[in-house]
């Protein structure tokens, strides 16, 4: 009896060894995913308050290639470290995202999500602002060799996202391509107060955009170029969790709408024509994830005002 | 003190060190390691309603036809004479690839 309470002690401890060795392992393979520079070749510039960067955490990467693959023809960069998996999206010669993936927290009802990543010239001082104004820091500030510093934190009003400065500068002010990033929402509870905290952190200029027939919404400006809006959520979802959207190009809002479907993605808004031309339309990914697909054409001049 | 509570003192230090190395878990998701973030579920997104904007305004300027009345002090509008800017217009160079191939 008392030998087995001891081989029961020792084992006790061998598992507690383990478990530590694993617990400290983690971090150090983490360490070794070397995240790639946002633009290459680098360039010098830094545009505070443009989203630079945007990055897919999926619980299936490879669906989510498969899918965004098919759907808007990027292709993949494959890195690895110990049981991290990240995709680097490439569409044509260019780096414009990343998928990342890690298993959905057990338990945990949460939904795959898109993370949007806004310059920044100084992320630590970024971050002290934005803690002093009631945001929460959810990781970070830290420092990835190529990429630059980042951290990620939630608004005040619990919308997340990322903020970085980029070691290789940040991509300069150029149309969109078919299949890149075009635009960015905010859809928050207070459009007003979180106007106030994005332009406290990034000195946007805010423009008031008032509506015919929907609600007001607010438009986050700088270096002489619109970034983002700021909406309230839709009167139909007076309660939907506030978060950011990003939008991908593409030349028929319609017609990839039904290809995202045939893909087995869903469409959350059918494509509809908005009041500055164009169409745009609401999707999620197989795995949940929501992004929007704004048709946007050089040619049309339809500028209606509201 | 006894062989039993100097185990629990070791297990619950052990479980410390543990939160310590772990100290970056948040809810929402995110891991020390790297960001790893799920939004909740149990929403939906969608319902746009008719005049549900949310796109860019459209080369040449928003017209702010009416000044910006609202009460609000939660931020500073942009200027009046600033009209409103859209997203960048200008197309990328043709020609050879801007970056390498990665």
């Amino acid at each position: 009896m008392h030998q087995s309470g001891q081989q029961h002690q020792l084992l006790r401890r061998e598992l507690l060894a383990a478990l530590l060795l694993g617990a400290g392992a983690a971090p150090a393979a983490a360490a070794q995913l070397q995240l790639p520079p946002i633009i290459a070749p680098p360039t010098s510039q830094h545009l505070v308050g443009k989203v630079i960067f945007q990055e897919l955490v999926t619980p299936d990467l490879a669906r989510a290639r498969q899918f965004y693959g098919s759907l808007l023809g990027w292709t993949f960069r494959d890195l690895a470290a110990g049981e991290l998996a990240y995709a680097e999206v490439i569409l044509g010669d260019r780096a414009i995202g990343g998928l990342f993936q890690r298993n959905m927290p057990a338990g945990e009802h949460r939904q795959s999500a898109w993370l949007t990543y806004i310059a920044a010239l100084d992320t630590d001082a970024t971050v002290r602002t934005a803690l002093q104004h009631g945001a929460k820091l959810l990781f970070g500030p830290r420092s990835f060799a190529d990429r630059g510093r980042e951290a990620v934190l939630a608004d005040p009003q619990g919308a997340v996202f990322a903020v970085l400065a980029s070691s290789s500068g940040d991509p300069p002010d150029l149309l969109a391509e078919p299949g890149e990033w075009i635009w960015n929402s905010l859809i928050t509870r207070d459009p007003d107060t979180a106007a106030g905290f994005y332009q406290t952190l990034f000195d946007y200029e805010v423009y008031p955009a008032p509506t015919a027939a929907g609600p007001d919404h607010l438009v986050l400006a700088s270096d002489g170029y619109a970034r983002a809006s700021v909406n309230p959520p839709p009167a139909a979802r007076p309660d939907l969790y506030p978060h950011w959207l990003n939008y991908v190009r593409v030349d028929d809002a319609a017609s990839m709408a039904t290809r995202a479907a045939a893909l087995g993605g869903r469409i959350l808004v059918p494509p509809r024509p908005t009041s500055r031309g164009g169409a745009i339309a609401l999707a999620a990914d197989p795995l949940g994830a929501p992004f929007g697909l704004l048709q946007w054409s050089t040619t049309d001049t339809t500028a209606g005002a509201q | 003190m006894s062989a039993r509570p100097r185990r629990r003192l070791a297990v619950a230090g052990a479980g410390l060190l543990l939160l310590l190395v772990f100290g970056c878990v948040v809810p929402g998701g995110y891991e020390g390691t790297y960001v790893g973030y799920y939004e909740p579920s149990g929403f939906s997104h969608g319902g746009w309603g008719s005049g549900y904007d949310v796109g860019p305004w459209r080369g040449g300027g928003f017209p702010r036809r009416r000044a910006f009345v609202g009460g609000s002090q939660a931020f500073r509008p942009a200027p009046p004479g600033h009209p409103m800017p859209s997203i960048p217009s200008r197309a990328r160079s043709p020609g050879p690839a801007r970056g390498p191939r990665r």
